[in-house]
This record gives structure tokens, C-alpha cells and sequence, in this order.
């Protein structure tokens, strides 16, 4: 069963996503900040990452360059789904792209759950 | 044009409004969200669909309450209320949407104060809009086991009044956090970055009603608890009696 990590901030929101994904059969480990984020991916060793950007302290790019930079995880997939709109990010796509191997941004609003779900089974590595 | 507050800033702005339209993105957000998985296993909670419109609805009615007495100082007749029982009806609005974040609240109302002069409305609408911003805050902040999650509505005496705010276990709720995230609020899409996830807009629409009222929003301690909330002035003439 893949391992999802999902850092989601808001709490009633964390629970309809992780409802959502584990009824779609994912085991979904689900975090509110960076820090708890990085000790959840020690220890569950994601084969994907569901981001949202705007979190406490410690915002989700900032987590995205440490979780780079361990060199098990530069592979792992990364979908930012984020209440951020893409226009306001145009900037920095080349940043997330290139340097953190982000490739996936979805505007939550906009994303339906089963858009969601669709969207990490495409994006999750297919077992060797 | 919007009046200026003491300190010759506009109570208010366009960010405000800003800042209040996008925070209804969340509720929103999670009604849709909610529906939909009903539409997929069944399984979901009317009662927190029901806590999260009626928690969209108070933030747009107590944005609206600041927009008028903003506009129309004269609304602001001030009354003599007693804090207490202010609080309680605060925390009587904000319980269900506690429950719903898994957060205690809390009464600390102990001691007689007496009451104190304040236009009732609004001092209750900013309780309720900062109380619903913590509520959606505290369990996102790093590190916090779900069952430490407590607010609470306190009032206690300082020396220059009677201070009511609402208090929690972390020093993310300081001064330095409120005046950064003034300064922050025309440039920042999250400009209470330490302290809240989203854009603060319930933090935003308490300090504007209470400017209104010409008092201050302001950080404030009670017992170990760190905390925001406004002092406000005794009634001695009723005290009298």
C-alpha cells in the first residue's frame, strides 16, 4: 500500500483528504507543519507528498528544501495542492521545477477530491 | 472616506475586505470538500458543515459590523456591560467550532469586576472573530499534541482597566506578531506568518472593530497563558449603586 504524506494545515480539511485518500487505498500519514513533516517522512518513508503552501512558522517551499536535501527523497514525488493561486507563483516555477523537482500544482480550490485521488495514483511510482 | 483611528492610520481598507474574501475560501472550501465525500462513501458530518457556514457567516457579519461602525461613529453608543457575560456569549458562539478543531474552551471569568462602559455589539463581534481565527490556528502550529489544544476566555484587572481576551499556550500571540502582521497585511498574503496559516482575516476584523470602538487590540498575559485582548474601562458611577 503506498505511503502518502500530506502536510495540511487546516484540520477539517486533513480529515476529509485523508478520508478521501485512504478510502481511494493509500495509507496517509498527515502533518499541520514542516518540522513534524520531516520526522513523518523519517519514519514513513513517503512514495509521495501532498503540499500545501501556507503553513506555520516554516512555509511549505521552505520545507521542500530540506526534504530535498536528503538524498533519499530528491525523487520522491511532490503535488503542491495549495489555497495559493498558481498566477501568484509564475516566478517561481522555474525554482520549483528545476531545483525542487516539483512538477504538479494543484490550486485547491479548484481540485475536486476525485481530481485529487486521480492525480496521485498518476503521479505514483508504478511498483518494480 | 473611512475615518482615520488614533494613531492616523484608515480603520479601514481594501485589504481588509481582501483579506476577508479570501478567508471565506476555507469554509467554503471545506463545504465543498465535505459534500463531495458524502457523495463518495456516504460518510459525513452535517453538524460540521452546518458549524463551518455558521462560522463563514459571523466572520461576514462582524466584518460587516466593522465597515458600519467605522463609517457611522454614532452606532457606538457606549453601554454599561459586564464582561463576563460578553465572554460567556463569545464562547457560546465559538463552542461548536472548538469542538470541531478538537480545541477546549475554556471560562476564566473568576472575580467580580464590576462592569464596564463599551458598545456591547461589537465588543462581543471581536471576541467571537478573534476566538473563531485562534480556533482555526492553534492546531496547526508545530509540535502541539492534539490534546493540549485549550482556549480560553478570561478577563482579569491591570492597571489600566479591565482587560478581556482570549489565551492560549503559546507565545506565538505577542505584540511583536500583532504590529509585524499590521505592517505585513498590504504586502503579505499571510502576514501573521508565526502565528496563523491562513491570512488572519478574523485577527484583522477584531483589531479594526475594536479601533472602531477606540480601543486597542493588543497582547496580553493571563496567569501562564499568552494571550490577545483589549482593556477596557470600569463603570465607577454604577459601581456606586
Amino acid at each position: 500500500m503506498p505511503n502518502i504524506l500530506l502536510l495540511e494545515p487546516d484540520r477539517l480539511l486533513a480529515k476529509t483528504y485523508h478520508q478521501a485518500l485512504t478510502g481511494a487505498g493509500h495509507r496517509v500519514a498527515v502533518c499541520a507543519g514542516a518540522q513534524a513533516a520531516i520526522m513523518a517522512a523519517d519514519k514513513t518513508q513517503p512514495d509521495l507528498v501532498i503540499l500545501e503552501l501556507q503553513l506555520i512558522e516554516h512555509s511549505g517551499i521552505e520545507f521542500l528544501y530540506e526534504f530535498r536535501s536528503y538524498p533519499e527523497w530528491q525523487a520522491v514525488p511532490v503535488l503542491i495542492h495549495s489555497n495559493v493561486p498558481p498566477t501568484e507563483f509564475a516566478d517561481s516555477w522555474p525554482i520549483l521545477g528545476r531545483e525542487l523537482g516539483v512538477d504538479i500544482y494543484l490550486y485547491k480550490p479548484r481540485t475536486s477530491l476525485r481530481q485529487l485521488t486521480a492525480t496521485v495514483r498518476e503521479q505514483l511510482p508504478v511498483p518494480a | 472616506m473611512a475615518r482615520l483611528g488614533a494613531d492616523e492610520t484608515p480603520i479601514l481598507s481594501q485589504q481588509l475586505l481582501l483579506s476577508v474574501a479570501e478567508e471565506l475560501k476555507l469554509p467554503l472550501l471545506q463545504i465543498a470538500r465535505q459534500a463531495e465525500q458524502a457523495e463518495l462513501d456516504g460518510q459525513t458530518s452535517l453538524l460540521t458543515i452546518r458549524t463551518v457556514a455558521d462560522s463563514a457567516l459571523r466572520l461576514l457579519d462582524n466584518y460587516v459590523l466593522a465597515v458600519r461602525l467605522a463609517l457611522e461613529p454614532e452606532r457606538l453608543a457606549p453601554e454599561s456591560i459586564s464582561v463576563s457575560s460578553v465572554l460567556y456569549d463569545a464562547g457560546q458562539q465559538l463552542d461548536a467550532l472548538a469542538k470541531s478543531y478538537g480545541v477546549t474552551l475554556e471560562m476564566n471569568v473568576a472575580g467580580r469586576f464590576g462592569p464596564v462602559l463599551a458598545h456591547r455589539q461589537g465588543l462581543q463581534a471581536a471576541l467571537v472573530s478573534l476566538g473563531a481565527a485562534l480556533i482555526e490556528a492553534l492546531p496547526a502550529q508545530n509540535g502541539r499534541p492534539a490534546s493540549q489544544l485549550k482556549l480560553q476566555l478570561a478577563t482579569h484587572r491591570c492597571r489600566y482597566g479591565i482587560v478581556a481576551g482570549l489565551y492560549a499556550d503559546t507565545k506565538q500571540l505577542s505584540n511583536e506578531a500583532l504590529i509585524q502582521g499590521r505592517q505585513l497585511q498590504h504586502h503579505s498574503r499571510q502576514p501573521l506568518m508565526n502565528l496563523t496559516h491562513t491570512n488572519g482575516a478574523g485577527i484583522f476584523v477584531a483589531d479594526t472593530i475594536l479601533k472602531a470602538m477606540r480601543l486597542n487590540l493588543r497582547a496580553s498575559r493571563h496567569h501562564r497563558l499568552y494571550g490577545l485582548g483589549t482593556v477596557l474601562q470600569p463603570n465607577h458611577q454604577l459601581q456606586l449603586v
